[in-house]
């Protein structure tokens, strides 16, 4: 991806520019820095990782429980945050990607073993490999007709799997659980996730600031005049969908062993999708930080729903009423709403 | 040959239920510009409207559906101005108007759901489960009538819309807001009551929905790409396009069904969806892509 | 007060942009054709959709018989009998054209009389007769531009905004629309014509305006707006013109 300019920088004028550019480039960047508070979220991770050590104490089985499952949709949030954040392309079909990673490793470790920690990355791999196929297909629409191609796409998928023997049809695979003992029992996943979580942070930002976060961004912001500006729009989408699809099939792959059960309506129900849509607008689409902050509070708020309220009804209701607040009020995000008011704590910013 | 009638039969009576299904939606784009996600759940709410009406009171599910459809209708103003209202100005209006058509079909879904709870039902007036035969080949008396009452709602939308002032009005914004707006049409209030229009016909579409298939609150979300390939092929906004595009797929999927197992049937819709939009998304009667 | 409209110092622009118009003024009496003429961007047409409603006012007022039109819908503004033809011409392309003119009489408060003066407009204009089952969009740019003006005409407005009646038409269409466009004014109708071809417009009017960044910069009757050597230079393609 890096490989630009070489070819220009043959010419003097070219490279005079350039070399200023950069310098302005350095400029900049170390007055973001200055705004920025790095030590934030590498602390907040060290403190993730030492959490475990309270099991020593008694039972915080439920407290790793909620940690690990924000981190695996902090995963899934960032990852959709590469297409629908970055790129503008609101995709309400990602879950298929959930689906493909969950039962490519949950199969492999139901019929030889492999631990799917270590088959996530294959999953990755996978599903950028199909996320590949489906974006050069379905990006050729946009806006509201990607939506309606991408809900289709959820529909097509959820047939096929429901219907499919070898995976167990709509009744799904039972994967065997782990034999360590009830307070150890998450930690391989908890690591795992979190792990994970933090991988898809930073990689969001590499992509963020590399060649090709400039043209997903120039994409979102005015399609055609990053096509006329040279940019290879077709390519740059399809990268962004197939990067995006693989954070969400690495989760998707862990996430099936951690429930010891990979079927449908674990991994292709339309709450999924929506969760994921629902954090990065509510944290901030587009923004670093948001898909993170999305994750927390959307997990928090559906945790003290269904403990107070219970029934699962409502909690779709509930979630519904919060999107159509969020788009109205708060169409920016979090983030983006503090940033748009010079407000953004130092703390939440990892742009 | 007895095969093939009866499954054409099957598959026309179909195609008038989902062409009715499909009107409301394609008269909403077609005014507002809003795709609207919510409409097959709002479908089931009117269904949920006729099924208590038929059990609680016995009241028939066709004398049911202009009460559903104006339950619903009223439904639709609300939701209107407290959703739609605020964003009818928006640059990014499509795009964001498809989450906030997406999150109210999950205020709907739920509230529903909440109410009502996820069993099947299904109303079941004696017509539902009788049919008519012809030697060997069969009309089911249940979707015969609904497909009767659809063709009768469509037509009657279509002379509302062809010679009433108002009707006039509606397709007048349809094709040019501005243009409306200059001659005298308020597209706000006309934005509105076509609105409520189309949920109304949500409702009706509920009532007859109501005996023909068992629904749950959950639902809507196989139709959602159901009824979007039938507007998307009929060219969004085109509600005749629309009613064709109901019939040439349900034919389709009635054939899909019986020679290769009814799983695949609905698999007709989805396909026909995406082929449409990668190949044609004008669809077939439109003459500029508008969804773009 | 022999003003029938009155503009002073309007400010306006699309949504968020910038301001097109900035302090443009501008009166016009009644029974007259008045010709706005100005370069690409000048803001003309910004002007008139200010007027017509299309466009919030920011600041100053427009004023009709007295009364300022400032926060009215163009639903409103059409019924004060201030009709505006944009350049798309604002037809519907998919109804018939007897559908079109029947739209054109829709903020008739009486409708009983609107078939009469449909028939009227269809025997005054024989092409639309003609077309009459035909649609709107099916029609040639010149038939397209008579339906649009024509279709003014039913409810007797006291202002007509023309907004380059002549764009994209053959020479020999543009004099026939400008034809029209005089018919409509011998009938008492005032009109409010924007024209790119400043040279053509001017010809055509009684009063002229220049209108430059968002200002008026001159006006006076159309023969002295013409003759000015100033405005020759700058807008009429240089003195050679004369």
């Amino acid at each position: 991806m890096m490989t630009i300019l070489t070819e220009t920088a043959a010419a003097d004028a070219t490279s005079s520019v350039l070399a200023a550019r950069k310098a302005h480039n350095a400029k900049l960047s170390a007055n973001a820095d200055k705004k920025r508070a790095v030590w934030f979220p590498i602390a907040f991770l060290a403190a993730l990782l030492v959490l475990p050590a309270l099991q020593f104490t008694g039972n915080y089985n439920y407290v790793l429980h909620l940690v690990l499952f924000t981190a695996c949709y902090v995963t899934m949030a960032s990852g959709w945050n590469i297409l629908g954040g970055f790129t503008g392309y609101i995709s309400l079909g990602h879950n298929v990607f959930f689906a493909i990673g969950g039962y490519f490793a949950g199969m492999i470790f139901a019929r030889y073993g492999i631990s799917t920690i270590i088959l996530a990355p294959f999953a990755g791999l996978l599903c950028a490999f199909v996320g590949y196929l489906i974006g050069s297909v379905t990006l050729k629409t946009r806006g509201p007709s990607f939506i309606i191609s991408s809900l289709a796409l959820v529909m097509i998928a959820r047939i096929l799997f429901d219907h499919w023997q070898f995976v167990g049809g709509a009744n799904g695979v039972a994967l065997k659980s782990n034999d360590l003992s009830v307070e150890w029992a998450k930690l391989p996943y908890y690591y795992a996730f979190v792990i994970l979580a933090a991988f898809s942070v930073w990689a969001s930002y590499k992509i963020k600031h590399s060649k090709l976060g400039l043209g997903l961004r120039a994409i979102s912001k005015d399609e055609i005049k990053a096509e006329s500006a040279g940019i290879d729009t077709r390519t740059y989408k399809v990268l962004a969908f197939a990067v995006s699809g693989a954070f969400v099939g690495m989760a998707g792959a862990i996430w099936g062993e951690y429930l010891t059960y990979i079927r449908p309506n674990i991994f292709l129900i339309i709450l999924v999708s929506v969760n994921m849509v629902l954090m990065c607008i509510l944290g901030g689409k587009g923004t670093i930080a948001g898909p993170v902050i999305g994750a927390i509070l959307i997990i928090a708020f559906n945790e003290l729903f269904v403990a107070t309220l219970g029934a699962s009804e409502l909690n779709i209701l509930a979630t519904g009423v919060l999107m159509v607040v969020v788009l109205l009020f708060f169409p920016l995000g979090i983030v983006g709403t503090l940033a748009r008011h010079h407000r953004l704590p130092r703390i939440l910013n990892w742009d | 040959m007895e095969q093939i009638v009866q499954t054409l039969i099957l598959g026309i009576a179909l195609g008038g239920v989902f062409a009715l299904m499909g009107s409301g939606l394609s008269l909403v784009f077609g005014v507002m510009r809003i795709v609207n996600l919510a409409h097959p759940s709002l479908i089931i709410a009117g269904a949920y409207v006729t099924y208590w009406g038929f059990k609680l009171w016995g009241i028939d599910p066709l004398v049911m559906l202009p009460i559903a459809a104006i339950i619903l209708a009223a439904i639709g103003v609300i939701l209107y101005k407290l959703v739609f209202e605020k964003e009818a100005k928006s640059a990014k209006y499509s795009e964001m108007t498809v989450l906030l058509t997406f999150a109210t079909a999950m205020i709907v879904e739920g509230a529903l759901g909440g109410m009502f709870t996820n069993t099947q039902r299904v109303t079941s007036p004696d017509y539902a489960t009788d049919a008519i035969f012809f030697g060997n080949v069969f009309i089911p008396t249940g979707q015969l009538y609904a497909g009767l009452a659809s063709l009768v709602i469509i037509g009657a939308l279509a002379l509302f819309l062809k010679h009433s002032r108002f009707g006039n009005a509606i397709r007048a914004t349809t094709q040019n807001r501005d243009a409306a707006e200059l001659l005298g049409v308020n597209v706000n209030f006309v934005g509105i009551m076509s609105f409520a229009i189309g949920i109304g016909l949500a409702g009706a579409a509920g009532s007859l929905v109501s005996f023909v298939f068992s629904f749950f609150p959950a639902k809507h979300w196989e139709w959602i790409a159901v009824l979007m390939s039938l507007v998307v092929l009929g060219g969004m906004g085109s509600i005749l396009g629309t009613v064709l595009a109901s019939f040439m797929l349900s034919i389709v999927a009635a054939f899909v069904g019986a020679y290769f197992g009814s799983t695949w049937s609905s698999m007709t819709f989805f396909l026909a969806l995406f082929l449409i939009l990668l190949v044609r998304p004008q669809g077939l009667f439109g003459e500029k892509p508008e969804l773009a | 007060m022999s003003q029938l409209l009155e503009v002073t110092s309007l400010t306006a622009g699309y949504d968020d942009g910038p301001a097109i118009l900035d302090g443009a003024h501008l009166t016009i009496e009644p029974g007259k054709v008045h010709c706005i003429i100005g370069p690409n961007g000048a803001g003309k047409s910004t002007l008139l959709k200010a007027i017509c409603g299309m466009l919030k006012i920011r600041q100053g007022d427009v004023k009709f018989k007295g009364e300022s039109l400032k926060g009215l819908r163009p639903d409103q503004i059409l019924r004060k009998g201030i009709c505006f033809v944009p350049q798309e011409r604002a037809l519907f392309p998919k109804m018939t054209v007897r559908e079109n003119l029947r739209m054109g009489g829709y903020s008739l408060a009486d409708k009983s009389g609107l078939e009469r003066a449909i028939d009227e407009i269809e025997e005054r204009f024989p092409i639309l007769r003609e077309r009459r089952d035909q649609h709107a969009g099916t029609m040639s740019g010149g038939q397209q531009q008579t339906l649009a003006m024509a279709r003014t005409l039913i409810i007797r407005p006291e202002i007509v905004m023309l907004d380059e009646p002549s764009l994209g038409l053959a020479p020999k269409i543009v004099h026939e629309m400008f034809g029209i466009m005089k018919m409509m004014a011998s009938e008492g109708i005032t009109i409010l014509l924007v024209e790119q071809n400043a040279l053509m417009g001017l010809k055509n009017s009684d009063w002229g305006v220049v209108l430059d960044l968002g200002k008026t910069l001159f006006e006076g009757p159309a023969p002295e707006v013409l003759a000015d050597p100033r405005i020759q230079e700058l807008y009429l393609g240089g003195k050679k013109a004369a």
